[in-house]
Order: structure tokens, then C-alpha cells, then sequence
């Protein structure tokens, strides 16, 4: 007798998430993600002038501004031809590293360790063995017994009081929940610890983008940041300084606590190595260009179809036709007017909202298709492609993880279990490993680069009469991101972002074809159909974020996420 | 958060969402029409989720300004306290969105920086749907928000002064120009 339970909201904002499965034997046979927003936001950018889209643009999201503003910006400068200075790719690039290290620690440690971490056992731990353990995984200093106690003493001042702060609304003390009391401990100290690392990386995004969110400094055809070396308000010796500090501070906590956690979580939950994989169609884009043209690039991009890594094909630029001639989105169980797969230039969206019929349409998201396939998007497809390609940095992390969280379980990982749940964790560690090697390098070729006399930062954009067209990637946090653009004598005609939540979250396409959320939840195990944590486990290893859109406080309401068993 | 004063009035919500924009809009209404005094920082923050905790870490007192879902008519100013922001708990998070207002500082609480005084100024929208202008009457109701934030700075010993003959125009509610519609 199958069971249909309802998630919803995944996500509680506007615009959030609606996970339906159908449950038998106690495994999910059946799932269907839905959006609950009508997004459509583009079409506030009819009309306009190009060089102000991203300004528009990063406000698509509260969150991503930053990438939605890159993404732009190299989407008007492609349909220009634009070169952009080698300074102000630098630090564009510094700034895109920067918001992603801060977004993956706190994806991992804010919204997703509490799927696995139960903060009350916590309260049974021993704060010595608790040190004991840690510091025999990490040279790490904030690991003694003295921060333990006192973790633990904070935590249980708060249960004491009656209430858990934070922690409220956890699934505490689920028999899927399986770490021991120790280790839930070292757990909870360090989330308090990357709360204050993740404000810290995020300030290389205010020092050079102005702000954050929405930054201020960029434009189209490079940055607005002023070089001088000697004047107090230009990018100068101190502000570059501060930004290397920050870089040397991070890349410490990544690597002696990030990368250590992520290996203790994956060898204590062994079976999510096998769950999850879903659609093993990858998809990124290569970013961090080195050059002015971006045909150079310190991260490979590029796809791989059924988990082939042997067939692994690249894209090489930010011009290349294989990425270019190959995307597409299918409405065919979106709620729009209509049964079309078209390309990006050639959209519309008008919206037709109709009820959720499983079998028709019944969400708001497009399904975007890159030669008509479905392709899972974010840092896993990141890492496999970068693997597969024999990226150094890549292959380093992805071996290194692989042997740690191995030697710790007794067994031998290999690649094959990134397709998973935990994979998918474990991926965004990697990622963020290399790109913190990487940052560090990027400010050396910044400086190098302002060392040699270079102060250039921008190009100005002409526009001719009649039509351009160009599209602009981006490898964001959440996966591959492009915005596509028709410009009609120097105005947007047409606007459209392909964004990396619609290539892993949108529905079934005209093939009924399963898109990555709803492949991957197939097979998981549902111990208890009242708390499906399972089903939350494979949907937030994406790093799900739908809204690109409003956020309205409730101070008088009390909207809870609410799980219907049926 | 870098140059943070210790006092700290924030805008909230999405200027491409109709009334959603009435955090940011009021933003530039005080940074237009008043002058500050050191010590208060005044910044549109957009919709940040969880990247709003440093904008509170640390902060002696935060003025918020957002749209909020309240009984009223549009454009009805409400405000709220500490213990009112905080009294319903944190909720379940997922998305890194999710982590409001009231998360941010349950967070800060557990770290031990969140800030004492926490003043939220809301707005009762009536359209937060996509669109770059506010509604009549809540775009009516963004000259008394300022005043009332300025009014609680005044008890702070921090009014800023008000700057005669200046008119708040917003970047995103420029008109789009002429040749755009042809």
C-alpha cells in the first residue's frame, strides 16, 4: 500500500519548494518537485539599458546577488565582443571565490549539518574524548577540551531555559540520526566557529565589491575599482593586504575543520554514499578566467553523460557554440501557455497557472535541457568534470577526501560514490578547498599584475544599431548559471536566466523525463512517513534556493513547514 | 561587517517586488533627505537571509525597516520590539533564505554577539508581486517611517538632521527611456 507524502514548503519563502513522494516498502518510488512562485522577474528588464541589467539583476535574489550581477555583466560584454582588463578579472574573480567559500561553509554548517548533527545528544558527550577525537583528526586550535565545556555548557544553558534558541524545530533524536554523542559535540562547536569564518570570507566581498549583498562596483566591460597604491580611497596596499590575511585565515579553517568534518560525516553515514545519486547527467561551466578574452580558466568546465568520466567533453570559452547551441527549456509540466522547448533567445514566459496535476503541469519552474537532457548542475558536476578533465587541484582534493573519509570508515572509496547524497556534500567541500587555493593565487596575480604598472580596470561599451545576442556563465555556488540577452539598438529586447535551481529543480520535461531532485530521491530510504528526514537529507544536499525573489517578515504568524502523509 | 557604526538602521526586501521595496526605499529616503551623525550607519541590505547576522553582530542598537504581514490596511506603520520579533522561535531551516530576521539573531544569541535593542518598522504592504513602484499608499507611508526611525534615533541621542528642498528618487524606479518603447 504506497503513501504519498507532501513537503511543503522545503523551502518556507515566497516562491518555496513543494516536494511530493510516493512511498512503499519503505523506500520513495516515486517524486515530484514543484515551484510555488511565479518568477518571470526578466521581464523587468525590457526596455533598458544594458549596462544597468545587472544592477536589476542581482536583486533577482537575496542571496546570489553577486553571481546574478557577474553573470550579467559577461552576458552584455559577450553580445558586445568586450574584452575585460586583466585586473578587473582578478578581482572579479576574488570576489566570486570569496561568496563562494562563505556560501558553501554556510550551506553545509547552517542549513544542512542539522540534517545529520543532533544537537541534544550532544549534551551526553564527554568534552575531553570529544577533544581527543578531534585533535587526532585536525591540528586544528580550536578544538580543546576548555571550548568543548564550554560549547556544551552553552547549549545546555539553553535547554535549561527551556527552549533551544536556534536549534528549535530539529528532527532531535530520529533513529536516522547516528552520530555519537562526541562527535555531535564537535559538531555544534564548529558551527558556531564557521558562523564567525563565513561573516569573515564574506568581507573580501564588501572590501572589493563595495557591499554585500548587491555589490557596487562592477560594470560592463570591467570593475569600478580605482588602483592606486598610495591613495586611501582606491584598492591599495592595505585593502589588498586585508584581503590576504582573510585568504590565509580561511583557507586554515577550510582545511583543518571544513574538510575534516565533511570526511567524519561521510564515514559515519556510510548507505548515503549509495543514495541519491538521481540524474548522473553533469553540466558546469568553466570560470575564473585568466585572460581578457575568456578563453583561459582556472576552473574546467564542460559535461558528462550517464557518470562516463572517460567521456567527458570541455567547454572552452565564454564564446563556445557547445554550450551556446545546446541549452534549452521545456514547459511541458511548467505553468505557462503552451507545450514548447525552445532555446533561451527564443522564450517567452507567460504564465498559466493551472493546479498541481501530477501528470500534467504542476510547478512554476522551466526544465532546462542541454541536448534534451536533464543535467545535474552544482559542485558535484563541478568536481567530476574537473576530475575527469585531470584539473590538478581537483583531483588532488577529490583523491585526499576520498582517503580520509576512507581510511576513517575501514573502506576503500572510489569516485563512483560521489554520485550521492553525501557525494554531493563531500563534492562542495572539494570545491571549496580549491577554489580557496585558488583565491590565494588570484591575489597574487592581481598583485603582480598592479606590481607591473598595469592600473587598467575597464574598457567602455560601445552599441551599435540593430540586433546582438549574447549569453554569460557563471560557475555559482548552487551550479552552472547563465543569462542570455537580445539587445535591439542599444535597449534589452529579450532577458533570460537559466539559473543553476531550475537545472536541478524543475519537473518533468515533453519526454517525462524526471528532473535531478525528483531522480534522486527515488530508491531513498523513509523510516518515519510523520518525519521524512531522508527526503530532506537528498533535497538540501543540493543546496536548494528557488526564490530569486521576495522576502515579507511575519512577525504575527507562525508559518511552520508542514508535512502531510496521505 | 567592515565600517559598521555601532547603531544601525537596515532596509529589507526586494526592489523588483512592488511593496516588498519599501525597506530599501525608505533607505534612500533617509540617506536623500537627513544627514546622519557618527555613530549610525543607515544601508539597504536587500534580502539577505542569513548574510544579515553581521550587519547585527555587534551592534549596540538596529533599527530594521521591511514590509511585514499584519492586519491593517496598506500602507499601516507597525512596530515591533525585540520580544516581539522573537517570540513565535526560530523556524525550520533549509535555504539559505529561510534564516530571517528572527534566525539571524537566534544565531547571534547562541554566539553571544546579537544585538540589545532591536526596533523593526514595518509597512502592511498591498501588492508584493513583480513591479518597480510601491503602491500609492505605501509609498505615502514612507515619509512618516523615516521620521519615526529618526524620532528613536533622537532617543539615542543620534537625530540626524533633515536636509531642506531634497527629493528621494530611487535608481530602480527611473523611468525606462523613450526609445525603449518604440
Amino acid at each position: 500500500m504506497s503513501k504519498r507524502i507532501v513537503v511543503d514548503p522545503v523551502t518556507r519563502i515566497e516562491g518555496h519548494l513543494r516536494i511530493d513522494v510516493e512511498v512503499d516498502g519503505g523506500k520513495v518510488q516515486k517524486a515530484w518537485s514543484s515551484g510555488q512562485m511565479f518568477r518571470g522577474i526578466e521581464t523587468i528588464l525590457q526596455g533598458r539599458d544594458p549596462r544597468d541589467a545587472w544592477l536589476f539583476t542581482q536583486r533577482f535574489c537575496g542571496v546570489c546577488t553577486t553571481v546574478h550581477a557577474i553573470a550579467s555583466v559577461r552576458t552584455v560584454e559577450n553580445a558586445l565582443g568586450l574584452e575585460v582588463p586583466l585586473n578587473a578579472q582578478y578581482i572579479r574573480n576574488l570576489i566570486v571565490m570569496a561568496h563562494a567559500m562563505h556560501d558553501h561553509i554556510v550551506h553545509f554548517y547552517h542549513l544542512s549539518a542539522l540534517d545529520w548533527v543532533d544537537v541534544v545528544s550532544a549534551l551526553k558527550a564527554d568534552p575531553a574524548k570529544t577533544a581527543a577525537l578531534a585533535e587526532s583528526l585536525s591540528p586544528w586550535p580550536g578544538n580543546s577540551k576548555e571550548q568543548m565545556k564550554a560549547v556544551q555548557d552553552k547549549v545546555k544553558g539553553f535547554v535549561e531555559a527551556g527552549q533551544l534558541g536556534i536549534f528549535t524545530n530539529g528532527y532531535w533524536g530520529h533513529p536516522a540520526m547516528k552520530l555519537p554523542p562526541e562527535v555531535n559535540l564537535l559538531a555544534v562547536a564548529h558551527y558556531l566557529q564557521a558562523l564567525e569564518y563565513q561573516r569573515k570570507v564574506n568581507q573580501i566581498v564588501a572590501l572589493l565589491g563595495g557591499k554585500t549583498p548587491n555589490i557596487q562596483n562592477l560594470a560592463v566591460g570591467g570593475v569600478a575599482n580605482a588602483i592606486n597604491l598610495d591613495s586611501d580611497s582606491a584598492l591599495n596596499m592595505n585593502k589588498l593586504f586585508m584581503v590576504k590575511d582573510v585568504l590565509d585565515d580561511i583557507s586554515t579553517f577550510i582545511e583543518q575543520v571544513y574538510f575534516v568534518d565533511v570526511c567524519a560525516v561521510a564515514s559515519m553515514y556510510p548507505e548515503w554514499l549509495g543514495y541519491g545519486a538521481g540524474v548522473t547527467n553533469y553540466l558546469a561551466v568553466p570560470d575564473l578566467p585568466l585572460d581578457t578574452k575568456g578563453t583561459k580558466f582556472d576552473l574546467p568546465g564542460g559535461t558528462i553523460f550517464n557518470g562516463d568520466l572517460a567521456h567527458v567533453r570541455e567547454i572552452k570559452s565564454f564564446d563556445d557554440p557547445y554550450f551556446k547551441e545546446n541549452v534549452s527549456e521545456s514547459i511541458a509540466h511548467s505553468w505557462y501557455d503552451g507545450d514548447w522547448t525552445k532555446h533561451p533567445y527564443e522564450e517567452t514566459t507567460e504564465p498559466k497557472y493551472t493546479t498541481f496535476e501530477e501528470n500534467r503541469k504542476y510547478s512554476w519552474v522551466k526544465s532546462p535541457r542541454f541536448q534534451g537532457k536533464p543535467m545535474q548542475v552544482g559542485p558535484l558536476a563541478q568536481v567530476l568534470v574537473g576530475f575527469a578533465l585531470g584539473h590538478e587541484p581537483t583531483k588532488r582534493w577529490a583523491v585526499k577526501t576520498l582517503d580520509t573519509a576512507g581510511s576513517l570508515a575501514k573502506a576503500k572509496l572510489t569516485p563512483a560514490v560521489l554520485h550521492s547524497t553525501l557525494g554531493r556534500h563531500a563534492a562542495r567541500m572539494i570545491r571549496t578547498c580549491v577554489i580557496s587555493e585558488t583565491a590565494k593565487k588570484h591575489w597574487g596575480l592581481l598583485a603582480a599584475n598592479i606590481g607591473k604598472g598595469d592600473t587598467t580596470i575597464f574598457n567602455p561599451p560601445v552599441f551599435p544599431k540593430g540586433e546582438q545576442r549574447g549569453f554569460g556563465f557563471h560557475e555559482a555556488p548552487r551550479g552552472t548559471l547563465s543569462h542570455w540577452i537580445v539587445i535591439q539598438d542599444g535597449k534589452i529586447a529579450n532577458y533570460q536566466a537559466v539559473v543553476p535551481s531550475t537545472w536541478n529543480a524543475g519537473p518533468r520535461d515533453a519526454q517525462n523525463q524526471p528532473g535531478p531532485y525528483e531522480a534522486s530521491l527515488v530508491g531513498n530510504p523513509v523510516a518515519n512517513a510523520e518525519l521524512p528526514l531522508e527526503v530532506l537529507r537528498t533535497v538540501h544536499s543540493f543546496d536548494p534556493c528557488l526564490a530569486c525573489a521576495v522576502h515579507t517578515l511575519d512577525p504575527e504568524g507562525n508559518e511552520i513547514a508542514t508535512v502531510k502523509a496521505l | 561587517m567592515t565600517g559598521l557604526a555601532p547603531v544601525r538602521v537596515l532596509g529589507l526586501g526586494n526592489v523588483l517586488m512592488g511593496d516588498d521595496a519599501f525597506g530599501p526605499w525608505v533607505i534612500e529616503d533617509l540617506l536623500t533627505r537627513w544627514e546622519f551623525p557618527q555613530g549610525v550607519s543607515v544601508v539597504d541590505v536587500g534580502t539577505p537571509g542569513l548574510d544579515l547576522t553581521p550587519y547585527l553582530a555587534d551592534a549596540e542598537a538596529v533599527f530594521l525597516v521591511d514590509t511585514v504581514k499584519a492586519d491593517g490596511p496598506p500602507g499601516t506603520l507597525k512596530v515591533y520590539s525585540r520580544g516581539q520579533l522573537l517570540a513565535r522561535g526560530p523556524q525550520p531551516r533549509v535555504s539559505p533564505h529561510d534564516p530571517g530576521l528572527a534566525e539571524a539573531l537566534f544565531s547571534l544569541d547562541f554566539a553571544g554577539c546579537a544585538p540589545k535593542e532591536v526596533t523593526l518598522v514595518g509597512v502592511v504592504p498591498e501588492k508584493v508581486e513583480k513591479g518597480v513602484r510601491l503602491s500609492p499608499a505605501v509609498r505615502a507611508a514612507v515619509p512618516a517611517a523615516s521620521e519615526e526611525v529618526a524620532a528613536r534615533l533622537g532617543w539615542l541621542g543620534l537625530r540626524p538632521r533633515r536636509l531642506a528642498g531634497r527629493t528621494t528618487a530611487p535608481w530602480w524606479e527611473a523611468p525606462i527611456p523613450e526609445a525603449a518603447s518604440a
